[in-house]
């Protein structure tokens, strides 16, 4: 990957120092942080029985990832280094408990649903390891980049985990009062909703994203 | 020297940090509180409403719920010595008692059980029953929130055939046939366990005031 590390929108001298699209494209798409490095999977099959749900899950994490990368790396050059992970977490805790707190208070019924596991985000592997491998390293532009990615990385495939097993689960999926039926002749799948359900569709999902990603991980052992 | 200059910036980063995190969140905190509280207390209602069978909307907003709980329900404390809250239903305009609902609460698998009960006007015949707190774990104790789960309440007596005060959350999977008898969930025998322990208690507070509100 090292050799289109020249930034395609704003050149290698530009703003985000030319890592911008790279690092775009890798939290995206080729080390998505579910599908292909299989992190934070506990959230994605606890919360993604309803599409709605998935929806706000991943902009939890979007929000709470961009806002600790944005720190860690605003003070990636003051943070002593014996106590750089304990200050990680207290930033993410940070932000994961203002995101909860905003729930509570505008979307109580949202906040209800996913209970503990907007909370649970603060030991969510996929921020911890942005925000150590990352943002500890990177300028804030590329940081907030990169937190972005990884919010899409892992938003996307919920999104998707959610709608399918919304749709099977419950034979329709509905989201903002705009519903997608799947007629009466269909006979709702309760294993779609419960547990199961999730590690099925997250398996067919991974299958998915690398075959269309080719073969390159394999090489990479 | 070195080493504790690098020691002392180590605890100052440290401390500077946390005060400005503890600020931010308590600044949310206070800013969010109002609307939290509201929501809380619009819960409350929702569930001994739907204890009590009041109809309502599902989409009633916080203050929509506090009206039509106020012109439905009356709150009256019964007894001496320990107070016992009832919440009875009287559909407006009219002045007979529909039901009766108390407030329960115990200790679950990991946090506070909070719930109503809700009883028929003889006292003895479940009405509903709906739980407004409980953190047991999704998928397993977390199922006694369920529609299917709490209907089974509905209809059954808060004593044995002998009279004895009390219900019976039986193993999950056997036939709850006694008219006191609930079949409880598999794989969450503790949660269920608990619930029952909450529900006897309110059921014997009620049944130690008897007289006082029994005419």
């Amino acid at each position: 990957m090292s050799n289109n590390s020249s930034c395609m929108t704003c050149g290698s001298g530009g703003l985000c120092g030319g890592k911008g699209l790279v690092t775009l494209k890798e939290g995206v798409w080729t080390s998505n942080p579910l599908a292909i490095q299989v992190l934070g999977i506990c959230s994605a099959l606890a919360v993604t029985n309803k599409l709605s749900n998935s929806l706000v899950m991943g902009a939890a994490l979007l929000f709470v990832c961009v806002g600790s990368n944005l720190f860690v790396s605003l003070l990636r050059k003051h943070i002593p280094h014996r106590i750089r992970m304990i200050v990680e977490v207290a930033i993410i805790a940070t932000f994961v408990i203002l995101f909860n707190e905003f729930l509570k208070a505008y979307y109580w019924e949202m906040s209800k649903q996913l209970g503990p596991y907007v909370g649970l985000i603060i030991t969510n592997c996929i921020v911890m390891g942005r925000a150590e491998a990352f943002a500890l390293q990177n300028p804030p532009l590329v940081s907030i980049v990169d937190g972005v990615a990884n919010g899409i990385g892992y938003g996307v495939p919920l999104a998707i985990i959610g709608f399918l097993r919304e749709l099977f689960g419950a034979g329709q999926v509905a989201l903002f009062g705009w519903t997608l039926e799947l007629g009466s002749w269909y006979t709702p799948n309760q294993l779609m909703v419960l547990a199961p359900g999730a590690f099925f569709v997250f398996g067919v999902l991974i299958a998915i994203f690398n075959v269309l990603k080719g073969d390159d991980t394999e090489e990479g052992n | 020297m070195n080493k504790i200059r690098q020691s002392i910036y180590t605890i100052c980063f440290a401390i500077i940090l946390g005060l400005v995190c503890a600020t931010l969140l308590t600044v949310a905190a206070e800013f969010t509180r109002p609307r939290q509280e509201e929501n809380k207390k619009a819960e409350e209602i929702r569930n001994i409403l739907s204890a009590l069978k009041v109809p309502f909307d599902m989409e009633t907003g916080p203050a929509g719920l506090i009206e039509i709980f106020e012109r439905n329900v009356t709150e009256q404390v019964a007894g001496q010595g320990e107070p016992l809250t009832i919440y009875a239903y009287k559909p407006e305009g009219s002045d007979e008692v529909k039901a009766v609902a108390v407030r329960f609460a115990g200790p679950g698998l990991w946090a506070p059980i909070k719930g109503f009960l809700a009883l028929e006007p003889d006292y003895k015949t479940i009405r509903g029953l709906s739980f407004y707190e409980q953190e047991e774990t999704p998928g397993l104790g977390g199922e006694i929130v369920t529609q299917s789960f709490r209907d089974q309440f509905t209809g059954k007596q808060i004593a044995d055939e002998q009279g004895q005060w009390g219900i019976d959350i039986v193993a999950g999977g056997t036939d709850a046939t006694g008219v006191h008898e609930i079949a409880g969930i598999t794989g969450a025998t503790i949660t269920c366990d608990k619930v029952e322990e909450m529900i006897n208690v309110i059921i014997e507070a009620l049944a130690s005031k008897r007289d006082a509100y029994e005419q």
